[in-house]
């Protein structure tokens, strides 16, 4: 459903001082009957002139801003009744940025980057608690006297029950002794290994006086799913614009090619996808393609000075490959023709069969009062949903928004959701046919082996929690603080509930589906509108001249200071780099035996695995204040996504238990890094030449811990080091920049450092110190744009230290250490090295316009020289690109 | 449809077809209108977050528009 926003945006100006004269003019002396129409007309007419007032019927004039937004998902545990749940529930890290910018006074433009990285525990299928789905993993110590211990939760999608005559499952003993009737169900759980979503998309909108067009696309890349879309939304405001009418209308086509989870895929029927599925070498990929079309009509209505409503209708045509790719079906095949007192039951899994199309309409409606008394707002909403999938789900949901000062506004929240289950869920099946029986025949006197038959299988199925019948209640609370006109903070907390009991009308999920999470988010929006209406009317000027020689390349950090006492900068920074090619050691390319003989270590078995790529990204906010006109003090939090793909050197000795013996398939993390704060001390400063002094810490927030998920009944530890998302340690990080600058000539140089502060962080290592120095020299080719050249060279140690053991059980045994030991990329060894890269960079800073004095930066370091610790891969380049704007 | 659904998507049109008869603002007195906590959608980024969520766990919010927001499939 498109939703559209509403924004204030007061900018009392001209406008407002003619309506003032109107208004006194006309209360001084009061004139006759018709001049009094006059005068409500040009009223009409200056009123309908003021920014703030013109479209603040049913939409008003959105405002240019820059917003980040961290979000963090964390899920409860589930309940595995008599296992007990040791997996980490599924977590997701979001980051979001999003820009809205006038092009021009009608021509708007709005970007969108989304990124998500989750991992954990989730629910791959649902079965009758009897079958032990989630089975302890018991291991042999290899000490003596030997005994047994449980070490974690496996999954298990097959196996045997008993039944009695009515079909229902029978509790046994650990003597096999029948003890009751068991109905009880379970998710039968298996953990993923972190994974990241990216998207980009956009709006291009043209607005007239009483209407607006706009046209938006993007794209979602995951490792499994890709998908794409387009839209377009009209909006026309009629009746003085006190009503808003809207259409939209967009298509969605989304890919989807997953590779299925090398252990759970050879217990799983899969026999109605074999023309989906391909196979690559020991991989199973199943593709899939659907098509989404939407359209969406609404009303926007201003009731009367202090309430508006919306409503709207939607339909959505859905058509294509509609199944979780993950998600199977338990079914239990009971042949009825047994003889004995009890039944048993052969219980198999199959992927999730869902119809190919899937229609669905939406209906709904927003009430927002204004209560004059506490200057608050009341949001109540509710939508309905149908779809021919027998789906019916109601959203009931309740907002207050209220201000308190003017500066902080708080929003509690309440929202409660109910829905029907799929016609064609079921938490399991149960078919009343043998799975295979052997038959024999009398006629020809022979044996044979007769398999279920599949018609007896209902067409569709899913036990997915998604598409069973719950309610959900959940409640939260937005906090925003204004820190001047253009910045402001929001911090949101949401906790949610899901419960088969809380359905509307009863008739819910068992409570074994029961589960909680919670959502927090912090966000920086940064208004760019506030800062052209704020005085601020020279910006480019101001960007450009307030700290000397402006901004240095886009690649180096702490590059100029603020120099007038209360300035504040907002930038946001991305840096991307990437290792591909050759395996090197020193600057050498190596050949794969050598990295098999060498690359491990002395004395043990030798590599068996080498990276052929890995890719890192960030994200860092640049939050920068002058409390005085010689002192900067910064904060910079980090967002990190880092991928890796793997492959089997040639001569590499045969798998050892307990090494790390999956390839092809990549890993992935993502999440939060470690955040910086510092400070900047002015030196020397002269108006061609400039010194100051970086002192700060990096400190531990990004996860060091991050393990690989159990397979092949092994046991992973600690993904990498260089995957990690941080250093785990506190870090001192001095730097000295000096920059000068001549008419249309800029250059500098700074030598910075990191010196870990402690010998290991809590996974047990510490990566190496850093040095680093660069030069470079800038020149001027417009008054808003330049254009620069610099030098680097880097020098960081190896890893100190080695991750802490990590126990585990393997095939059944437990090892003290199962951490990964068969690439290079385990041994601490093979990290830092010495580095020369040249860097080639253009600035602008926008000159005029609505977006005066927003400052872009791209660089591309490209390595002149590589000489690594160790066995590394080969590097690619670096992108660095940045934004500012200050005030 | 069941009954009180029908009676729920009747009142939400009856409640559109009456907007159009409400009182009329005058463009001067749209100030309270105009305020940041009358805006359709007060916290625009946190929604969107919220939005993608629900859409991962619940039936119904992921059909809402092609807004992207990938898989969910966990």
């Amino acid at each position: 459903m498109a939703v559209t926003k509403s924004k204030t945006r007061y900018n009392i100006g001209p406008a407002c001082r003619q309506l003032a004269k109107h208004l006194l003019s006309g209360t001084a002396k009061p004139k006759p009957a018709k001049s009094s129409s006059s005068s409500l007309q040009a009223l009409t007419v200056a009123a309908m002139a003021l920014p703030g007032l013109i479209m603040s019927a049913a939409y008003a004039a959105e405002d240019d801003d820059v917003n980040f937004q961290y979000g963090h998902y964390q899920e409860g545990k589930r309940n595995l009744y008599n296992v007990q749940n040791n997996k980490n529930p599924i977590e997701v890290d979001s980051l979001l940025g999003r820009a809205k910018i006038s092009l021009t006074d009608r021509i708007k433009f709005a970007f969108n980057y989304t990124q998500d990285t989750w991992s954990g525990a989730t629910p791959i299928t649902t079965a009758p608690l009897v079958l032990g789905g989630n089975r302890a993993i018991q291991a042999d110590t290899i000490t003596r006297p030997r005994r047994t211990i449980t070490t974690g939760a496996s999954p298990y999608l097959n196996g045997e029950i008993l039944l009695n005559k009515n079909f229902i499952p029978l509790r046994q003993n650990s003597r096999g002794k029948v003890t009751g009737e068991d109905t009880q169900l379970v998710h039968t759980l298996s953990s993923a290994s972190p994974e990241t979503r990216k998207q980009g998309d956009f709006k291009l909108g043209y607005e007239w006086d009483e209407a607006a067009l706009d046209v938006g696309g993007g794209i979602s890349v995951e490792n499994d799913y890709e998908s794409r879309f387009g839209n377009i939304n009209g909006r026309w405001d009629f009746n003085q614009k006190l009503t808003s009418l809207n259409l939209g209308l967009s298509y969605t086509n989304s890919d989807t090619s997953a590779i299925l989870d090398h252990d759970s895929s050879p217990y799983i029927t899969k026999t109605a996808f074999l023309d989906r599925i391909e196979q690559v070498n020991a991989l199973k990929i199943m593709h899939g393609n659907r098509e989404d079309w939407a359209t969406t009509l609404g009303l926007t209505q201003v009731l009367n000075k202090d309430a508006l409503i919306e409503t709207s209708i939607g339909y959505t045509r859905s058509t294509g490959y509609m199944e979780n790719p993950y998600k199977a079906m338990t079914v239990v095949f009971v042949d009825p023709d047994q003889q004995t007192k009890n039944l048993t039951g052969n219980v198999q899994a199959f992927l999730e069969q869902r119809p190919d199309q899937r229609n669905q309409l939406t209906l709904g409606g927003r009430y927002i009062q204004h209560i004059d008394m506490l200057d608050s707002a009341l949001h109540l909403g509710y939508h309905f949903f149908h779809d021919d999938w027998d789906i019916n789900a109601h959203t009931f949901d309740a907002d207050w928004v209220q201000p308190i000062g003017n500066t902080w506004t708080v929003t509690p929240r309440v929202r409660y959701y109910s829905q029907d289950a799929a016609d064609f869920y079921s938490p399991y099946l149960l078919s009343k046919q043998a799975y295979s029986k052997v038959t024999y025949n009398e006629s020809t006197g022979t044996f044979s082996t007769v398999s279920y038959d599949p018609q007896k299988l209902p067409a569709n199925f899913s036990s997915d929690q998604r598409l069973s019948g719950f309610g959900a209640l959940s409640g939260g609370v937005t906090v925003n603080k204004q820190f001047s006109k253009a910045v402001s903070l929001e911090a949101g907390f949401e906790y949610y509930t899901h419960a088969g009991s809380l359905k509307l009308a009863g008739g819910g999920e068992g409570d074994y589906a029961d589960f909680n999470y919670y959502v927090a988010n912090a966000a920086l929006k940064v208004n760019l509108s506030a800062l052209d209406s704020g005085g601020h009317s020279n910006h480019a000027d101001h960007a450009a001249h307030s700290h000397h020689g402006g901004h240095g390349p886009a690649g180096v950090m702490f590059d100029h200071m603020l120099s007038k006492t209360n300035d504040v900068m907002v930038g946001y920074r991305f840096m991307y780099s990437r290792q591909a090619g050759n395996m090197l050691h020193g600057s050498n390319p190596v050949s794969d035996l050598d990295i098999v003989n060498n690359g491990c270590g002395k004395g043990l078995n030798g590599c068996r695995l080498t990276p052929t790529y890995m890719n890192m990204s960030m994200h860092m906010l640049d939050i920068m204040v002058a409390p005085t006109d010689w002192l900067n003090l910064m904060l910079m939090p980090q967002f990190m996504d880092m991928d890796m793909n793997l492959r089997e050197l040639n001569g590499a000795p045969p798998v050892k238990p307990g090494g790390h013996v999956h390839t092809g398939t990549g890993h992935a993390t993502g999440g939060v890094g470690d955040t910086g704060i510092y400070a900047l001390v002015k030196v020397f400063d002269k108006p061609m030449h400039h010194v100051h002094a970086g002192l700060g810490l990096s400190a531990p927030t990004g996860d060091v811990g991050i393990k690989l998920r159990r397979t092949h009944r092994q046991d992973e530890g600690f993904i990498h080091y260089g995957m990690q998302l941080g250093s785990g340690t506190w870090d001192f990080k001095p730097s000295l920049t000096y920059t000068g600058k001549l008419d249309d000539w800029s250059w500098g140089a700074q030598i910075s450092g990191t010196k870990r502060l402690e010998n290991k962080n809590a996974s047990g290592f510490a990566f190496g110190d850093i040095f680093q120095s660069t030069a470079w020299g800038g020149y001027s080719l417009t008054r808003w744009l330049s254009a620069s050249v610099r030098g680097v060279y880097t020098l960081q140690g190896a890893v100190n230290g080695q991750f802490n053991p990590t126990q585990g059980t393997v095939n059944g045994k437990l090892v003290n250490n199962v951490n990964p030991s068969a690439g290079p990329m385990d041994f601490p060894s093979s990290y830092g090295g010495r580095y020369w890269d040249v860097g080639f960079g253009l600035n602008a800073v926008v000159p005029s316009g609505p977006l005066a004095g927003n400052s872009f930066g791209f660089e591309w370091l490209q390595p002149v020289n590589t000489d690594v610790n160790g066995y590394q891969l080969d590097r690619d380049g670096a992108l660095s690109a940045s934004w500012s704007i200050m005030f | 449809m069941k009954k009180t659904e029908c009676r729920a998507v009747a009142l939400l049109i009856m409640l559109s077809a009456c907007a159009s008869a409400c009182s009329p603002v005058a463009p001067w007195q749209r100030g309270i209108l105009a305020k940041s906590s009358m805006a359709l959608e007060p916290n625009p980024m946190q929604s969107s977050l919220r939005e993608h969520t629900h859409g991962s766990r619940e039936a119904a919010s992921g059909s809402s528009s092609a807004s992207g927001g990938g898989c969910g499939c966990y």
